[in-house]
């Protein structure tokens, strides 16, 4: 029995992970209040709630492309589905409930979602890649093209706050919690799909499509339905970011976007769901944070504020190192730098003790 | 005796690929309850045949049942699910998971909660995670590998890896399983301990379709032999007729008849 048990652990310990994280991530307001205000020169919350925005996009990617093995290089048009979705509802249907909304916004991502992954996870690997890349391409077009609906390149504006029953999260605080709670929820989902039936299904047609199969897992419905799946998560993700930006256009659903999913699922760590999260902070920060150098350090040169417009070159690098390097991501690599630490200190101990039984 | 009842009926398959024939009109059938082989020189169509039969390769003509029923266009997973399951050429464990898991994923067929029942841990995906659990431990311990359970299966020994993916196999609970050279590179103690498990499961009911190259373990549990050449059917029968036929010895020896 003592043999059952460890597994059964890990499970506990994931569970346990979840809540601490959840716990952490709950304080953060309170921690970025006491900071006196002009240390940091960034609005800490109101980069967490985008970062909570991207996680749910990068939670259901990690479930695609981790767990899965399938490659999406284009899911800022379900990202974009979900957003322009709430917000043509909501501005253009008087008093629509934008909780609705946003319902609507992952329901249809994840319908469109179903319509595209039937014929495209046909296709494997380079092809997979090429498809997706296409359809990413082909929904920025149409964000700017059918403009009698999502307005061209101009854009929509004057998206109302989200309200659910009465309560109104106008305040970057308030839709903080909501889309912290939101991003809690999808990685419990998740944690609970890759340790059960279906998540052993998805890393088995991961390892061998054939194998799987033969082994009695519907590999073609199980990549549709988990890219049904992890569209919806980008829907949602889409229409919550609506409803924070109050304005979108399509600039906020290129193709570097798609890339930028794409990379924080890598960075923190393909098939590892805490990995995601991981990616999620880094990136949504790093570049705030290359920002605010000039002012934390005089003397930089202040073209770092300018930043911005080189985001994809970092990306693309980071792209390139990780896969060079650390192809398992941060998380990987954490787990064993920790591993090292535990081997190092124990090796350390044993030439202590060496030392000791030598002197007396 | 008991009516000997017909489990696979394999009739005129052909497969062609382009212009090369890798079966040709191939017919036989499988009785519940034997161990039959297929063997024949490298590239005599064997594997061809087992991909067929589990629904990898869809045939150029002829006709598969399984139980009386049809299983020609049917999914792999589908044919699993009736009670037809292979173990590979080349061991095909999943990377990553442990002895256990890889079991656990053989028990797909006879389970079924789906990504909402899973996702949210509905009770019924629990219970079921929990016979999964059961019911792969027991098929571990049936070949041996309990000890082994939390150990990554691609990181086992060979010959474990071998019992691994028939343990795996074994969890589908299947009326027939399809062994594609299960002794390849086991060793000759292996060899025989993998001999009286496949004796063992046949009398527990298994209906076994053996590809191998060992013809010492061929000769010794297979109650009859199919041999294959070029993709044609060049002699068949009980072991030791099949050993004395002289188009079987042309054809593996390659000598002039």
């Amino acid at each position: 029995m003592d043999k059952l048990a460890r597994p059964l652990d890990a499970d506990r310990r994931n569970y346990r992970t979840l809540a601490i994280v959840t716990a952490f991530i709950l304080l953060i307001p309170v921690w970025a209040r006491a900071i006196p205000g002009d240390v940091l020169h960034m609005d800490i919350v109101n980069i967490m709630v985008l970062a909570g925005i991207y996680a749910c996009v990068v939670v259901g990617l990690n479930l695609l492309v981790g767990y899965a093995g399938q490659i999406s290089l284009g899911h800022a048009a379900f990202f974009g589905i979900g957003a322009y979705t709430t917000a043509i509802l909501c501005t253009r249907v008087h008093g629509f409930p934008t909780w609705l909304g946003v319902l609507a916004g992952a329901a249809l991502s994840g319908a469109i979602g179903w319509l595209v992954g039937k014929p495209v996870l046909r296709l494997k690997g380079h092809y997979l890649a090429m498809a997706t890349l296409g359809l990413g391409e082909i929904a920025f077009i149409l964000f700017q093209q059918l403009k009698g609906l999502t307005g061209g390149t101009v854009g929509i504006m004057d998206i109302p706050p989200l309200s659910i029953f009465g309560l109104k999260f106008d305040t970057d605080l308030k839709l903080y919690f909501l889309v912290w709670v939101i991003v809690m929820a999808l990685m419990l989902l998740s944690i609970n799909l890759i340790r059960t039936r279906v998540g052993r299904g998805l890393r088995a047609l991961h390892s061998s499509e054939v194998a799987a199969d033969a082994m009695g897992v519907n590999t073609s419905s199980y990549k549709v339905q988990v890219f049904v799946l992890s569209a919806a998560f980008a829907g949602l993700g889409g229409a919550l970011f609506a409803h924070f930006q109050k304005y979108i256009n399509p600039e906020s659903f290129v193709i570097a976007i798609s890339i930028m999913f794409i990379t924080m699922v890598v960075v923190g760590g393909m098939g590892n769901i805490w990995g995601g999260l991981i990616g999620v902070l880094l990136l949504t920060f790093l570049p705030q944070v290359i920002q605010a150098l000039p002012q934390w350090i005089p003397g930089l040169p202040s073209g770092l504020q300018s930043f911005s417009n080189y985001e994809l070159v970092l990306y693309g690098l980071l792209l390139i190192l990780f896969m060079m390097f650390l192809p398992k991501g941060v998380a990987d690599g954490l787990g064993r730098a920790a591993d090292f630490g535990e081997i190092r200190a124990r090796h350390l101990r044993d030439r202590r003790n060496a030392k000791r039984l030598e002197g007396r | 005796m008991m009516a000997a009842q017909t489990l696979l009926e394999i009739r005129n398959i052909t497969k062609q690929f382009g212009g090369l024939a890798a079966l040709k009109d191939v017919s036989f059938d499988v009785t519940a309850g034997e161990i039959k082989a297929m063997i024949g020189p490298n590239g005599a169509g064997k594997t061809t045949m087992f991909d067929v039969l589990t629904g990898i390769l869809s045939p150029t003509a002829g006709e598969v049942s399984l139980k009386g029923q049809s299983i020609i266009g049917l999914r792999p997973d589908e044919i699993t699910a009736m009670g037809m399951i292979r173990t590979f050429q080349t061991i095909q464990l999943f990377e990553g998971m442990t002895a256990l898991e890889n079991v656990m994923v053989g028990c797909h067929c006879r389970t079924r909660s789906g990504f909402i029942s899973s996702g949210l841990r509905l009770p019924a995906s629990r219970r079921e995670e929990k016979q999964i659990k059961e019911k792969a431990m027991a098929v571990l311990k049936d070949v041996g590998l309990h000890t082994r359970a939390n150990e990554i299966g691609t990181n086992l020994p060979y010959g474990q890896q071998r019992l691994l993916e028939l343990a795996r196999a074994l969890a589908s609970e299947p009326d027939i399983i399809l062994l594609d050279e299960p002794a390849a590179g086991l060793n000759q103690y292996e060899t025989g301990e993998l001999a009286t498990l496949l004796v063992r499961f046949r009398e527990r009911g298994l209906t076994i379709l053996i590809v191998e190259h060992d013809m010492g373990l061929v000769m010794q549990i297979s109650d009859e032999i199919v041999v294959l050449d070029y993709g044609e059917i060049i002699a068949r029968g009980a072991p030791q007729d099949v050993q004395n036929d002289p188009r079987v010895i042309e054809a593996y020896l390659g000598i002039e008849a």
